[in-house]
């Protein structure tokens, strides 16, 4: 493994037991990414682009294989350990948005710093000024149900990026939204890795806005790497 | 994350489903207030059992009684005082050696012995007859109790005071007695007079004849059929009436649990006037088949220690001179053994509704984490560890047991008190004294909020486990 690497993989491989079925979901993927790069990460329904990104966000662990981040292997992570990890290393944003719909905009940006055993007031002051730089602080009330969709994902964004994580793991941010909305979403994506260094992940169907904003680009298909562009 | 959030979070989950978290905290609440009743009930009888005990220092009594046949050992006053001189006189001059050698004999020389042992205030004879109380037009039938002036400080006044001293014709009356007489101001019967009738025996030839008489028209009546018109069949007895004056000086409280030793009557007088008096012991069928003169010394005789600790030293040395004993403080062991078994048996019936409760809040916990399973992978998605996750729940749960101990409780104490109220409304009525069936001692305070907590902890184990045991990666896939 290559220590000028920020994120990196060596025959990372998931399979999935069902029954006596196994599905392999991920086979021998091996990937090396730069601190402040911005990866896009394409492929069909089912070829594993997903599961890479649960793998490197922490919330799944390999079959076999190691995953490398900032010179440690989270892969050998026990679940307390993982935990902290997600808490302050990545940042993760969804398709669904996953955003808890009983939470206003403004607890739903301060629930990460619950974990982090942050106070009450620096959380809202810390929300609000998330907020701001996604440009909803005026909907910070609001609940989910009284936002758009992409005013939402802003909110997952804000949500993702509250506890100064250095890696921004996005899967598949634009799959419900409207074109001119993706375009804003991966524009502020783009903003926060250009400006704040910020190494981002981004899986997506839409090849044309990887390949607008992203460095790299992977191609899966069926759980291996089939292609990988240099924009 | 802080203690102060995760009881915040608690509050707000729950308060999102206000209907649910009620129901669950109710069914803790009745759970705590059912066990809360019971404890408090065992604690109360205890509690009255033992504070009358020690209000009025039983555990330092003795009461001695003969060993021999009870033919022997029942006595009138009057009889002993007529008897004094033909039995007892020689025994007055007392000696240890002579009374071991003598049959034992409860009388005034074993009094005077007994008061002469170390750490003994007094003793008395127990002695009670039957009377009917005639006052303000109406009569009941009591016991009276001849009890001597100096051991009038044992009860509790509601009117008056006790008499001052052993010779005067005065009594006192409790409140039961007074209510059965439907007399409820006790002030107004101090100084008034009341008329004590007496039993006793009467073979004067008018009354045998009397008697014969009866007998033939029951034979009469008998062969032929029909109803005696000659009267009752008291007065085919061989008795007669004696009716006697006395001036009421006090009210006092009725004992509760039947008057423990060694005030146990409704009507108490000075043994001067009870000397005087002609009257029927009847405290024993035997004493029917006494003949005149026999009846020697009294059935029992109460001693007063200064001290429980008395008691074991003195105890032997009465039963040395071959006397039986019983003192209270012999039973406190065993007392406290029927406790111990009657506190269980409340705390396993509370504990049936704790049980129910407690599967309450696990199928409300089981359904909150359904419901809230795409919460659980987003908390763990952005960095709750399984430990959060679980902290998270058990708040939740102690949350629900907390309130569910406090609102137990006061609902246990207002059944409790209702309870109490309508049992003593009825106890009252019957001329008992009011008695506070249950105690809530600051402990069963504490303990049941606690044990509420613990309850509900306990039941949120397997829900929280399971919570922390959501996949976040399929958590996040639920809709």
């Amino acid at each position: 493994m290559d220590s000028t690497n920020f994120i990196e993989t060596e025959d990372l491989t998931k399979i999935y037991s069902m029954g006596r079925i196994e599905v392999v979901a991920l086979k021998d993927v091996n990937l090396s990414v730069k601190q402040g790069e911005f990866l896009g990460v394409t492929g069909p329904s089912g070829s594993g682009k997903s599961t890479l990104m649960n793998l490197l966000g922490g919330l799944d662990t390999p079959s076999d294989g190691r995953i490398k981040v900032e010179g440690k292997f989270i892969s050998d992570l026990n679940k307390e350990e993982l935990a902290l990890y997600r808490r302050y290393q990545v940042g993760m944003i969804f398709q669904s948005f996953n955003i808890i719909s009983s939470y206003t905009a403004l607890e739903n940006v301060a629930f990460p710093l619950l974990f982090a055993e942050v106070a009450k007031k620096e959380r809202n002051s810390r929300s609000e000024q998330m907020l701001t730089k996604v440009g909803l602080h005026h909907r910070k009330e609001h609940l989910p149900s009284e936002l758009s969709g992409g005013e939402q994902q802003r909110v997952a964004i804000a949500r993702a990026l509250i506890n100064q994580p250095k890696i921004l793991l996005a899967d598949e941010p634009t799959g419900n939204l409207d074109s001119k909305t993706s375009r804003q979403i991966v524009q502020t994506l783009s903003d926060l890795n250009k400006n704040q260094g910020l190494t981002v992940i981004m899986i997506s169907h839409e090849e044309s806005l990887l390949a607008e904003f992203a460095d790299n680009i992977i191609r899966l298909f069926d759980g291996r790497v089939v292609g990988q562009e240099n924009q | 994350m802080k203690i102060s959030d995760y009881i915040e979070q608690s509050f707000a989950n729950l308060w999102k489903k206000k209907l649910r978290t009620f129901l669950t905290t109710f069914g803790v609440v009745i759970g705590i207030g059912a066990l809360v009743s019971m404890i408090s009930f065992g604690k109360g009888v205890q509690k009255n059992v033992t504070d009358e005990f020690n209000k009025l220092e039983l555990f330092n009594y003795i009461s001695v009684s003969t060993s021999s046949s009870p033919r022997e050992n029942h006595a009138d006053p009057d009889q002993q005082t007529s008897a004094e001189d033909e039995y007892l006189a020689p025994a007055l001059v007392f000696d240890k050696k002579t009374r071991e050698s003598e049959s034992n004999i409860l009388d005034d020389t074993f009094i005077q012995e007994v008061t002469s042992l170390k750490g003994v205030e007094y003793a008395f004879p127990e002695i009670r007859f039957p009377a009917m109380i005639r006052f303000k037009g109406k009569e009941e039938f009591s016991l009276i109790q001849v009890l001597p002036a100096y051991v009038t400080d044992l009860m509790e006044l509601r009117a008056g005071e006790a008499y001052a001293s052993n010779d005067t014709n005065s009594l006192i009356i409790s409140d039961s007695m007074l209510r059965r007489m439907r007399i409820k101001n006790y002030e107004e019967v101090i100084g008034q007079q009341v008329e004590l009738s007496t039993l006793t025996l009467d073979f004067s030839i008018f009354n045998l004849v009397n008697i014969a008489s009866g007998i033939s028209h029951a034979a009469h009546f008998f062969i032929r059929g029909g109803k005696d018109p000659n009267g009752t069949r008291a007065e085919r007895l061989p008795f007669s009436t004696r009716s006697y004056t006395f001036t009421i000086v006090g009210v006092a409280e009725r004992m509760g649990f039947g008057g423990a030793l060694p005030l146990r009557s409704d009507v108490y007088v000075p043994p001067g006037p009870s000397q005087r008096m002609e009257k029927l012991l009847l405290t024993s069928i035997w004493d029917f088949f006494q003949p005149p003169g026999k009846i020697q010394g009294y059935s029992s005789v109460s001693v007063k220690l200064s001290s429980a600790k008395y008691v074991e030293p003195v105890k032997k040395k009465i039963q040395d001179w071959g006397f039986k004993t019983f003192a209270l403080i012999d039973q406190l062991e065993e007392m406290k053994k029927a406790f111990i078994f009657m506190d269980m048996f409340l705390f396993a019936v509370g504990m049936i509704a704790i049980v129910v409760a407690s599967l309450g809040i696990i199928n409300t916990m089981v359904m909150s984490i359904l419901e809230r399973y795409k919460e659980i992978g987003i908390a763990k998605a952005v960095g709750a560890s399984d430990r959060d996750v679980k902290k998270i729940f058990f708040f939740e749960t102690g949350v629900i047991g907390f309130f569910g101990g406090i609102f137990g409780l006061i609902l246990g104490w207002m059944v409790s008190m209702l309870i109490n109220l309508i049992i003593n409304s009825f106890a009252t009525r019957q001329g008992a004294p009011y008695v506070n069936y249950f105690s809530f001692p600051w402990w069963l305070c504490l303990g049941a909020i606690g044990f509420s907590i613990f309850v509900s902890l306990a039941a949120g184990i397997y829900p929280t486990i399971r919570a922390a045991r959501v996949d976040p990666v399929i958590a996040l896939r639920h809709d």
